[in-house]
């Protein structure tokens, strides 16, 4: 008898389900991302007399183009949700709550996050190769190890925090829209950023009230002991804000298991 | 195989409990019809029997499991066939790729055969199908599942006139001991010689649930030209006559599960003895 808890002869029978289910539209999403890629890059290049795009370029446009169209991949995550006949054909597939909770964060975070950089190197060669084809401009291509090159600002005195940090923001970024996917049955893009949007507004709100109008920024506790959970140094401040984010990032998919496990139809 | 206790539930917590201490248990090796007017909650109950739902209070506890916990060894062994239904733009020969193997027990030959029935083509897309095709394939590729728990409901929704003879023969031929088939259904006459067992529904309570073995054993069903005697529990007028429930005497009638249906919701004293 196999674990009702992970097999992964179902895991891989629930990856086998999906593309079989999906191939067309991955296919097709795929090519629409390549495509509206490869224009984007040829109108900016058109626009600057021509002149092929370089590093910085790169760098740029791959932040845009992944975090964009990242956003909408993993916001429209548990796409069986979408309606009341496939939220109940997903819900009784015969695999578990893990399996099915695992599946969807490796495809939709895991394998966009290797895909969308991948593809967007791909046509940025492609699309740099092919205006050499038409003008006098000579293309440099960039190499994949751009994809993973990282320079870290300069000053920074706790490298391992500062990643840590960016890292688990960058993650943030995908994990709320995958939470809010499992949250919202319908448009839970939409109604995840006017959350996250409204939470932000209220918080922004009381902190103001709290610092301006009720004087909390004339507070100045002695320097020697500080406050509790206050950091007073660069790399305290980077360790505070990285283990926040590791526990956003916990929190925020202990609630897309959570809704998960307690969806009903 | 099912067994339900004391089972509670209820849409929020304004309206009022659909179901209330709600008691069933129901053995492998049959067919059972789940009757009930609009609204008496069948598709509801389905869904707490299979873990869709989520009982407010109580025990639904199937094949020894707990169906609210969707655990993989409950739910390859179960397989629901909904009123409203989803299927992929896949042809036929993919989706039984795709799913086949999540069901132990699957009997593509089996399937081959209930195709080939029903006039399904394997290499069709199901979106280009109508919804009675769907339907019908739907019904192939649960019963070729063999699990044991069977869950239909309103199977013969969109059937031609055809297709519903051969449904009622393929069901009939394609079960094995060990299996369990439940039907929920308004359309009682599709499946009037089908079903072993029948439970009926009404305002969050069974008001039946008994063998049609036994009901035919007390209830004689006939047609006649006149509703009246002593010993008419029930009649009702139908062109050329009058359908009429009286005690058993002597044996062989066949069951009119619709006029029982129609006896016992407009709450017969007379026939509540012999049903209960």
């Amino acid at each position: 008898m196999s674990s009702n808890i992970f097999n992964s002869r179902r895991f891989l029978l629930l990856c086998r389900q999906h593309f079989v289910h999906n191939n067309k539209l991955l296919g097709f999403s795929a090519g629409a991302y390549v495509g509206v890629v490869f224009i984007l890059l040829s109108f900016v290049q058109a626009s600057e007399g021509l002149r092929p795009h370089d590093l910085d370029n790169f760098r740029g446009f791959l932040i845009g183009f992944v975090i964009v169209f990242g956003l909408l991949y993993v916001g429209y995550s548990f796409p069986a949700f979408r309606s009341k006949e496939s939220t109940m054909n997903y819900l009784l597939v015969p695999a578990s709550l893990a399996e099915k909770f695992v599946f969807e964060l490796v495809t939709r975070i895991g394998l966009m996050l290797l895909a969308l950089p991948l593809l967007f190197w791909i046509t940025f060669n492609l699309q740099g190769y092919f205006f050499t084809l038409f003008t006098e401009f000579s293309f440099d291509p960039i190499g994949i190890q751009q994809l993973v090159a990282v320079e870290m600002p300069n000053g920074i005195d706790s490298v391992g925090w500062f990643s840590t940090m960016i890292t688990g923001l960058a993650l943030l970024l995908f994990v709320v829209p995958f939470t809010g996917a499992a949250i919202f049955s319908k448009q839970p893009l939409v109604k995840t950023l006017f959350s996250v949007a409204v939470i932000v507004i209220f918080y922004s709100t009381v902190i103001y009230l709290v610092a301006e109008p009720l004087g909390l920024n004339q507070y100045h506790p002695d320097p020697e002991e500080g406050m509790w959970l206050v950091p007073t140094s660069e790399r305290a401040a980077f360790r505070f804000f990285a283990l926040a984010v590791i526990i956003a990032n916990a929190v925020m998919l202990f609630v897309a298991y959570r809704k998960l496990k307690e969806r009903e139809v | 195989m099912i067994d339900i206790k004391k089972l509670n539930f209820n849409y929020g917590n304004k309206r009022r409990p659909l179901f209330r201490e709600l008691d069933c248990q129901i053995n492998a090796g049959s067919i059972v019809g789940l009757l009930g007017k609009n609204g008496a909650g069948k598709t509801t109950l389905l869904k707490l029997m299979i873990g869709l739902l989520f009982p407010d209070g109580g025990t639904v506890n199937v094949n020894n499991y707990e169906p609210g916990k969707r655990q993989p060894s409950f739910l390859e062994d179960m397989f629901f066939v909904s009123e409203e239904f989803y299927l992929p733009g896949i042809s036929i020969a993919n989706f039984i790729k795709a799913n086949a193997d999540f069901y132990p027990r699957f009997d593509g030959a089996l399937l081959q055969r209930l195709l080939k029935d029903f006039e399904l083509p394997e290499t069709e897309s199901l979106q280009k199908l109508s919804y009675g095709q769907k339907k019908k394939f739907l019904i192939c590729f649960a019963l070729s599942t063999k699990c044991r728990l069977l869950v239909l409901d309103e199977p013969t929704n969109g059937l031609d006139i055809p297709s519903k003879a051969i449904f009622r023969r393929i069901l009939a031929g394609a079960l094995d001991e060990d299996q369990l088939v439940i039907i929920s259904t308004h359309q009682v006459k599709d499946v009037e010689n089908l079903i072993d067992r029948i439970i009926m529904l009404d305002s969050g309570k069974f008001i039946m649930q008994k063998d049609l073995f036994d009901i035919s054993a007390k209830l004689h069903f006939s047609t006649g030209s006149t509703a009246e005697g002593d010993d008419i529990l029930y009649s009702e007028m139908v062109p050329g006559g009058y359908k009429v429930i009286t005690p058993q005497v002597n044996g062989g009638s066949s069951v009119d599960i619709e006029l029982l249906f129609n006896a016992i919701l407009n709450g017969n004293e007379k026939l509540k003895s012999y049903v209960q």
